[in-house]
């Protein structure tokens, strides 16, 4: 422990992943709504923005620049008779549940320095240049990084071991910038707006809980990259299990739950322009305005990520191992075998066998690549995604949102709950 | 007592009482074009022909008294069609120049040809021309094709005038209004010709194409013309006066008002000071009140102990009494300001009719201001007092000097002397060239005041528009200075601050021991409830 | 009038139709295919017309510029009864009236400025006119407010003066202008 691995690597983790993916996606999910939506509608959107030359418009894209510039410059107000403490602390409590969730977010499996990272029933291992004290230690302990030295989690900010109740914790959290900027606004819509973020959010939150336990008791962990790890084994040996192959239900439950959650339309109750001019955050302007906006859109990305790494796979890529491409399980240990192993058995093993060599062999990087980019690409094709869903569902009423939340979703996911429970007691 | 019976419903009136009146009261409008209430009844055009049972032809509804048991139909089929073929007769000739003609919009001859006759014009002959942009007066234009010859403005010049200026001249569909050789319609009260004209034929040179009558906006309120302060329609577009109106109202000027006044409403807008200054640099309310206190206060100190006595406040009479009221509170309790004198425009003509010799609208609400005994002093004894260096300090109001000449000259040059002028007007005037804090005051258009006439009648003033610029009422700029100077004045409610304003004034003018003042006291006392009744 | 009742009866909505998902699902097959036909094919897809560097044609029989009649002897026709800029809705039409040598014209409009790009066309300002002394006709639309291409320091300044090319005062509508043989009181001399 020294000043690189407890300050540096953590505060540069922090800079690329938070600043670098989160905030660079949510501020370009802005433009990208508007042109989104535009598309949909058969519009251009936005295009008019240029910089230096009238014709350099790039379709729009220096939008960005100069909302961002609008934001900056204009009056910052206060109504009168508001908080101005709270007033100012709500759109920072707004923004920052959607930003320290991605603290967990696992953007890759633990890089591997050690001697060789190989699968074992759809699970890579890494086995350190020294085995040491590990070599008649069971095969699970390999990812232990308080045993394996090698272990690195160079794309996770955070490897936290109750990861999941982490983001139980914060999304829980994310309420509070929303009604108490609607308290503090002293303005009748901001407080009907804020009364409904509450009762909306702490309605789904829930089934967005209740849709997530099933989950955890297939993979049996509350570490979030032990879970993505998990979702590599092969389902009759040709299948990744990913969570939305093992808990379809879920996967519909819990995205409708955290679009709910994100106060988005058709869920846009605590914003609704057409009865509460923007709800909650009708009286603020200027940058506070911008960190609430920004803030959704951090949102949007957190729940793409949560929903990639939780019933996609994660930074999973089909078939793709530490070694390379393994196209059936037939190619790996069985999972069987693997519980019987020490560490130092399975080693031979894997390098004794020809049997188990990849089908398409990769070099290390190029893995690692792979699987950065394929998780990027999830999650940006799920805030496509969520984009999309925003601009073909009308809105709900709010009796409609509280039945679909109470009477719809909860059930259904105690029924998720309870069918999960009783097919892992038989099988 | 004659009872008679109108469209059924029975009423009871005066003996003498036409059907016209009657109906009137009943809520029956007869329509009509020669009958004014303020005026004889020729009975000449016919528009207000009506059905009375037993009576063979339909008689003229403001001609004809009531008598018992008389039975009178004022919309029966006999009747509309009369009015029509009325209509028509005078149509015959007239050359509905609507598009051009100033009355549009309010004209009597409008208005009942859409309520009873909208037909087209059956005339096939070519219409008999007449004249048209005749000066027969110089505030007066008239247009002889308009005119319906109606004689209510031959007959206001012979009764109300006397000056017997105009008469008709020719015959049948010659006929025209014209004034006797040698004559102008050029007497003082001119102008409620055009307000009696119940069509376009005689219009107000000063109105004229101004501004058209469905754009104007109307507020109950007075003229500042001179101390008879005639009630008056304000009608104003887009926040700026276009003409007065004169406002029934028995007790002061019926329904007339003098040519002098009604062009008065051009005072509002001129040379008006739209924001407050300090040594000619331009600041808010709230930093002119800080500062404008200091500098007072500091003037008083740099005097030394007696610094409040060198004081002098000058009340215009110009302004309300709310304005006064909040004006003699603040020299009094947060100058300390003992010399009071009275400013406003100097006197001028009078007649026997309306127009009086003091051109301030307000004196009587002035002077009751004060208790008895310590009523300010003339303005003269001011110019006597500044002379004799006793003054060093001036707080007035109103930019108007009722002096004139070499005594204005001097005043003004007495003014540069001084080590603190500040002026409180809605004009400058010239003064404030002088003045090193400009505080701009609103007209009497902008805000809500009392103001008690000659007569000690109170009318209450509407606010027509918003106040131009940054002026504010007379009482709100008191009130700001006030609280900077550390006393502060009471209320920011107007209701209470008038329920305070006149529980003062009846005080000041309860003991009531000296003649000429009786008069005033006396009509002010009924004086609250007039103000709320508009 | 006895009040008749009409009875309907409530549609049953089976099972697929209350989850909401079929229909979810088709919405956004709808949207998808509009958002990736609009990438693929902008020309055809996408309906925005990038005014006013594109413009649409004008039809035939549109009617949007204003043009004032004149007399016979060339003199505006119009008498500044101030009805067209009290009817129109977007208060875009300004006039000041004055006194006319001609005691038979009486008043004319000594100013008469209509600002086109407030204008809505609505065309109600013809319909008020009781003189036959303003009309639209064919013709284009004013010219958009685009800045002239002044350097970047003056762009307000370029703005602000094309804006001011935006009203049309009475000169400049009279050149458009007819001479028009309507008579007052509704008849034509045809
Ligand atoms: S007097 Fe009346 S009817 Fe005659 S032109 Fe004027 S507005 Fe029209
Ligand atoms: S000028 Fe007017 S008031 Fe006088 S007679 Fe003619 S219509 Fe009547
Ligand atoms: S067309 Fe309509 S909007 Fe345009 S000037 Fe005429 S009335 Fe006004
Ligand atoms: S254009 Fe017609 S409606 Fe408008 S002011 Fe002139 S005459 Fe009146
Ligand atoms: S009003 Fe009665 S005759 Fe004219």
């Amino acid at each position: 422990m020294n000043f690189i691995d407890v300050a540096l690597i953590p505060l540069l983790k922090i800079g690329v992943i938070v600043f670098g993916f989160a905030m660079l996606i949510g501020s370009m999910l802005t433009l990208a709504e508007r042109k989104q939506s535009a598309y949909i509608q058969r519009r251009k959107g936005p295009n008019r923005a240029y910089l230096f030359r009238k014709d350099l418009r790039l379709n729009g894209l220096f939008h960005l620049i100069a909302d961002g510039l609008k934001m900056l410059l204009k009056e910052d107000f206060v109504p009168h008779g508001a908080n101005r403490k709270l007033h100012l602390l709500a759109p920072m409590l707004g923004l920052m549940p959607a930003m320290v969730i991605f603290a967990i977010v696992p953007f890759m499996d633990y890089a591997c320095t050690g001697a060789m990272a190989a699968p074992i029933a759809g699970k890579d291992y890494c086995f350190p240049e020294e085995l040491g004290a590990l070599a008649n230690a069971p095969l699970a302990e390999l990812s232990n990084p308080l045993f394996n030295a090698d272990l690195n989690h160079w794309f996770q900010v955070a490897n936290i071991h109750s990861g999941l109740l982490y983001i139980f914790a914060v999304t829980g959290l994310a309420v509070y910038g929303s009604a108490i900027a609607g308290w503090a606004s002293n303005s009748k819509f901001s407080l009907l707006g804020g009364l409904r973020a509450s009762a909306q959010m702490i309605s789904y939150e829930v089934s967005m809980g209740l849709s997530l336990a099933g989950i955890l008791m297939i993979y049996g962990t509350l570490d979030v990259n032990e879970l993505v790890r998990e979702q590599g084994e092969l389902l009759f040996g040709f299948l990744p299990q990913w969570g939305i192959v093992l808990q379809p239900l879920a996967f519909f439950l819990f995205l409708t739950a955290s679009i709910a959650e994100s106060k988005r339309a058709p869920f846009d109750m605590p914003e609704a322009e057409s009865e509460l001019v923007a709800g909650y955050f009708t009286e603020y302007s200027a940058m506070k305005f911008a960190v609430f906006s920004l803030g959704e859109f951090v949102t949007v990305v957190f729940i793409a990520a949560i929903v990639s790494t939780l019933f996609l796979g994660g930074w999973q890529v089909p078939w793709l191992y530490a070694d390379g491409f393994h196209f059936t399980a037939a190619s790996m240990p069985s999972a069987v075998a693997a519980q019987q192993l020490t560490v130092e058995a399975a080693q031979s093993a894997l390098t004794a066998n020809t049997n188990f060599a990849p089908d398409i062999a990769l070099p290390y990087w190029l893995v690692v690549a792979l699987r950065i980019g394929g998780f990027v690409t999830k999650v940006l094709l799920m805030c496509f995604l969520q984009l999309q869903f925003r601009w073909t569902v009308p809105r709900f009423r709010y009796d409609q949102i509280m039945h679909l939340g109470w009477k719809i979703l909860l059930p259904l996911s105690i029924a998720n709950l309870l069918i999960t429970a009783l097919v892992i007691l038989l099988v | 007592m004659p009872k008679c019976k109108i469209n059924g419903k029975s009423i009871t009136v005066e003996r003498g009482t036409t059907i016209i009146q009657a109906a009137a009261e009943l809520g029956f409008d007869i329509p009509h074009f020669c009958y004014h209430p303020g005026l004889s009844v020729p009975a000449n055009c016919r528009m207000c022909l009506v059905e009375v049972k037993g009576a063979r032809k339909l008689l003229p509804a403001c001609y004809t008294q009531v008598s018992d048991k008389m039975e009178v139909q004022t919309d029966s089929e006999r009747v509309v069609q009369s009015r029509r073929a009325v209509l028509e007769f005078i149509l015959v000739n007239h050359p509905v120049d609507c598009p051009i003609c100033d009355q549009a919009g309010e004209c009597k001859l409008q208005d009942y040809y859409m309520d009873y006759d909208t037909q087209e014009s059956r005339l096939r002959t070519p219409k008999v021309s007449k004249v048209k942009v005749y000066p027969i007066g110089p505030e007066v234009v008239y247009d002889g094709e308009r005119c319906i010859l109606c004689t209510r403005c031959v007959r206001f010049c012979d009764e109300i005038t006397g000056t017997n200026e105009l008469t008709v001249v020719e015959r049948g569909d010659r006929s025209e209004i014209r004034t006797f050789p040698g004559r102008e319609l050029d007497n003082n009260y001119s102008m409620c010709t055009v307000d009696l004209c119940p069509v376009g034929a005689l219009t107000s040179r000063d109105f004229r194409f101004k501004c058209r009558v469905w754009l104007l906006k109307s507020t109950d309120s007075i003229c500042a013309g001179c101390s008879r302060g005639c009630s008056i329609h304000m009608e104003q577009h887009r926040s700026e006066v276009q003409r007065y109106r004169p406002r029934y109202n028995p007790e002061i000027n019926d329904y007339w008002m003098c040519d002098a006044g009604r062009l008065s409403y051009k005072e509002l807008h001129r040379d008006r000071m739209l924001k407050p200054l300090i040594n000619g640099a331009a600041y808010t309310w709230p930093q002119v009140a800080e500062k404008g206190a200091a500098l007072l206060r500091e003037s008083i100190d740099a005097l030394g102990e007696e610094g409040a006595d060198k004081v002098g406040f000058v009340f215009s009479p110009q302004s309300s009494c709310e304005g006064l009221y909040m004006a003699r509170r603040f020299a009094e309790e947060a100058l300390g300001c003992t010399r009071h004198y009275v400013g406003g425009r100097p006197h001028g003509d009078q007649d026997d009719f309306l127009i009086q010799r003091d051109k301030n609208p307000n004196r009587n609400g002035l002077l009751l201001q004060f208790p008895r005994g310590q009523r300010p002093q003339p303005f003269e004894q001011l110019l006597a007092d500044m002379e004799s260096g006793q003054i060093k300090i001036l707080y007035m109001m109103g930019s108007e000097v009722p002096v004139e000449g070499a005594q204005a000259e001097r005043f003004r040059e007495l003014l540069r002397e001084l080590d603190l002028f500040v002026l409180q007007a809605p004009r400058g005037d010239g003064l404030d060239e002088l003045a090193r804090v400009i505080l701009p005051a609103s007209t009497h258009a902008e805000q809500r005041g009392t103001y008690i006439n000659c007569d000690g009648v109170a009318q209450q003033t509407r606010e027509a528009f918003k106040p131009l610029g940054s002026s504010l009422p007379d009482w709100q700029i008191a009130m700001k200075l006030a609280a900077r100077l550390g006393a502060p004045l009471t209320t920011t409610f107007i209701a209470k601050l008038q329920e305070e304003m006149w529980e003062a004034m009846k005080a000041n003018a309860q003991p009531a021991p000296e003649a000429p003042e009786a008069e005033t006291t006396e009509a002010d006392d009924d004086a609250p409830e007039e103000a709320a009744a508009p | 009038m006895a009040a008749q009742t009409v009875t309907l009866e409530r549609q049953k909505r089976g099972f697929w139709v209350q989850t909401y998902l079929p229909e979810i699902f088709k919405g956004m097959g709808v949207t998808l295919k509009h958002f990736f036909g609009a990438i693929a094919k902008p020309s055809e897809n996408i309906v925005t017309v990038s005014y006013p560097e594109e413009q649409r044609p004008y039809p035939a029989r549109y009617r949007g510029r204003h043009r004032l009649m004149v007399r016979e002897d060339g003199q505006v026709r119009c008498v500044a009864c101030m009805c067209c800029s009290t009817i129109c809705p977007a208060n875009c039409i300004h006039i000041e009236a004055a006194e006319h040598d001609d005691p038979s014209v009486e008043k004319y409009p000594e100013t008469f400025v209509i600002d086109q790009l407030r204008c809505i066309v609505c065309g109600l300002c013809v319909e008020a006119c009781p003189c036959d002394a303003i009309r639209m006709d064919t013709g284009v639309h004013c010219s958009p407010f685009i800045a002239e291409d002044t350097d970047d320091f003056n762009a307000l300044e370029g703005e602000l003066r094309a804006r001011e090319r935006a009203f049309y005062a009475r000169d400049l509508l009279m050149e458009a202008g007819d001479h028009s043989r309507a008579v007052q009181g509704g008849r034509r001399s045809f």
